[in-house]
């Protein structure tokens, strides 16, 4: 192919022309990768809290953290509209805060099973085993969600130590790329003993597991705004904090639209700065071949011809370097994972859509970026640009 | 014997314009007329406006209209002046071949490729464009130089790549910008009989801009320009197969 060709004769500058594209598209499937795995957390998220409002004890943040007596969920299930409160305790499953992580601290999660009898939303499907029932109160039983699976190397009928106790895995969830996958569900009662065990042994003492929580979820009754019943709860539960859907999309998702915008933001500009060394390294080709240029215009080439031999040419440039940045960003992106997974922090995910944009994107800026001088190149006048020196 | 006439042009002007007042005239006003068949010699001293004449003949630059007596261009009967550029392209890919003075090839393209770029361009390729380009080369000697870069090739041989480019689509008008320039008087006789050799068999038209007395004695006619007018476009003095076969028995 000519184009290719022709891309060989300045090897150097074609190569350093290509690096260029190839440094922003890397930074391109790296940072798209990270906003990617951070929307479905963010996904997830929403649609883990659509549809109820989520109840922690104040002070505790999402759902974890300090206890509240359980029944303060009898005082939030005879506010109006209301139609189930599931009480649940959860912790971290770690004994401290380890790891400085950016994906979702490992959790542990306790509730009776189907409590909440299938209003639940959040798709849950299981990798192996089974779900737990109302059956499994009072026996030390998990279900594992996905990445904690991985990372202790535990399947179905494995045993799993939480806070010192022994609990059999009867099953493992599929990946959902949020919360789930950091979870371990255990039932409500053994969960509430977990708890207190990871308190300090004098407040323990004071305290009956059975009527503990550390947050609720309510599920309003059909036609119900989940907004109205957060009101009521502010109203009047002053211990008690309610997060909706709406609370949530517009503290997290607000930020990472930013955190995204910033990241995106960072690649294009590196790409804009390839860009334009692809039209630098286009109008010095045209200009050296001028005179090549007027040959094949006087013998009968049609401008139509030239501007596309150089597009070409020039798209070729933005198709290397992009390939280019898409396997050593998807070098990066594979080896950071991997390396996180054992530590269960997943940073990255790469999509096809992600990797093709990448490559589609850059291949053609390297065709718009040939163009403006292809079109001067094509616009010469064929006896000037064959005495041209 | 009435001849046909393939080109044919009147108030042919071009000013070109340098500076703001500085302007140049290198064609003032040319009448001429080239026949079908004809082998025609463009002469007169350098700066005289050949190379202008030979560039609006070949319809590569448009004769000035803006000023004087409007200008008239047709060849093979059909008006030029009012062609766009896309339609003259058309016509000089297909229906004529160019020979410059130094510049001709594509450097990256090996001879046969630079061969086939003509073909390409009026519309034929793939493998008939290569068996005319190599029919081509082996016409002008380079057979066994096909697959050579221009680089590779010495100053007389890519003149006869050039040649052989000009020729492969058989177009009924060569026009050629001092084709012997840089060539020796033994290849410049070689590559004169080569052309001759096409005017007569194949009937095709030549116009061929040179300094060089022989080449204008080896042709038909002799157009002779001088500040941008033509002096003189009588026919040659000499009946010149004889003169063309004495010169290549001494080569
Ligand atoms: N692009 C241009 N811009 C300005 N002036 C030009 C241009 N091309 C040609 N000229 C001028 O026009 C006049 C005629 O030029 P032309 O090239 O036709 O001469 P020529 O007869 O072919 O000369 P030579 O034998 O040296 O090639 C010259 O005075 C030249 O300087
Ligand atoms: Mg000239």
């Amino acid at each position: 192919m000519q184009q290719l060709r022709n891309l060989g004769r300045r090897k150097l500058r074609t190569s350093l022309t290509i690096l260029g594209i190839t440094i922003g598209i890397w930074a391109l499937v790296v940072f798209g990768s990270m906003a990617n795995k951070i929307n479905a957390l963010v996904a997830g998220g929403s649609q883990f809290y659509e549809g109820k409002v989520t109840v922690s004890a104040k002070g505790a943040g999402m759902g974890f953290g300090s206890p509240v007596d359980i029944s303060a969920g009898d005082r939030v299930a005879s506010m109006g509209g209301v139609d189930v409160v599931v009480p649940g305790v959860s912790m971290l499953l770690a004994d401290e805060a380890s790891s400085m992580s950016m994906s979702m601290p490992q959790m542990i999660r306790g509730q009776v099973a189907d409590a909440d009898r299938g209003r639940e939303t959040f798709p849950m499907s299981y990798a192996s085993g089974r779900a737990l029932t109302p059956a499994d109160e009072g026996s030390n039983v998990a279900v594992l969600g996905s990445d904690i699976a991985r990372q202790h190397d535990t399947k179905v009928g494995d045993t799993i130590t939480l806070h010192g106790e022994p609990f059999q895995v009867v099953g493992i969830l599929e990946p959902t790329l949020t919360a789930p996958d950091t979870t371990v569900v255990v039932p409500l009662e053994a969960a509430q003993r977990l708890y207190v065990k990871t308190l300090p042994p004098l407040v323990a003492a004071e305290l009956d597991p059975a009527t503990l929580a550390t947050g609720f979820t309510v599920y309003p009754k059909p036609g119900t705004d989940p907004e109205t019943i957060a009101t009521e709860i502010r109203a009047t539960a002053p211990d008690l904090e309610p997060v909706t859907a709406k609370d949530f999309n517009s503290q997290i998702g607000s930020a990472t639209s930013i955190l995204n915008s910033i990241l995106v933001g960072i690649a294009l500009i590196s790409l804009a700065v390839g860009g334009l060394s692809v039209i630098n390294t286009m109008a010095m080709s045209v200009a050296e071949r001028t005179r090549e240029i007027g040959i094949k215009r006087a013998i009968g080439g049609g401008r139509l011809r030239i501007v596309r031999e150089l597009v070409t040419e020039s798209a070729l440039i933005g198709f290397l370097g992009g390939a280019t940045g898409l396997v050593l960003g998807a070098v990066l992106v594979t080896v950071v994972n991997e390396a996180g997974r054992s530590s269960g922090t997943v940073l990255f995910q790469l999509t096809t859509g992600t990797a093709l944009t990448a490559v589609g994107f850059s291949t053609v800026l390297g065709a718009l970026a040939g163009l403006i001088p292809a079109m001067h190149a094509a616009r010469l006048d064929p006896v000037a640009a064959l005495r041209y020196e | 014997m009435t001849a046909t006439a393939l080109l044919e042009g009147r108030n042919l002007r071009k000013t070109y314009r340098l500076g703001r007042r500085t302007t140049v005239e290198a064609l003032r006003g040319v009448d001429v007329r080239i026949d079908r068949g004809e082998m025609v010699a463009i002469m007169g001293p350098s700066g005289s406006g050949k190379s202008t004449l030979m560039h609006i003949l070949g319809l590569l630059h448009s004769p000035d209209a803006n000023h004087g007596p409007r200008p008239e261009l047709s060849f093979g009967g059909q008006d030029m002046v009012n062609l766009g550029e896309g339609e003259r392209t058309k016509i000089r890919a297909r229906e004529m071949g160019f020979v410059f003075q130094d510049f001709n090839l594509v450097p990256t393209l090996t001879a046969i490729e630079n061969v086939m770029l003509a073909c390409d361009y009026a519309g034929i390729r793939g493998a008939p464009a290569r068996a005319l380009a190599a029919e081509a080369l082996a016409l002008v000697d380079l057979a066994d130089r096909a697959d050579h870069r221009p680089a590779e090739l010495s100053g007389g041989e890519q003149q006869r790549v050039a040649i052989a480019r000009a020729l492969v689509n058989k177009p009924s008008l060569i026009l050629a910008d001092e084709p012997t320039g840089n060539l020796d008087s033994e290849r410049s006789a070689e590559v004169l009989g080569l052309l001759r050799r096409f005017n007569q068999e194949h009937g095709q038209t030549f116009i061929l801009v040179t300094h060089d007395p022989d080449v204008a004695a080896a042709c038909d006619r002799v157009i002779r320009v001088r500040d941008g007018r033509i002096r003189d476009q009588s026919l040659s003095a000499v009946p010149q197969p004889l003169d063309l076969e004495a010169r290549e028995a001494v080569a």
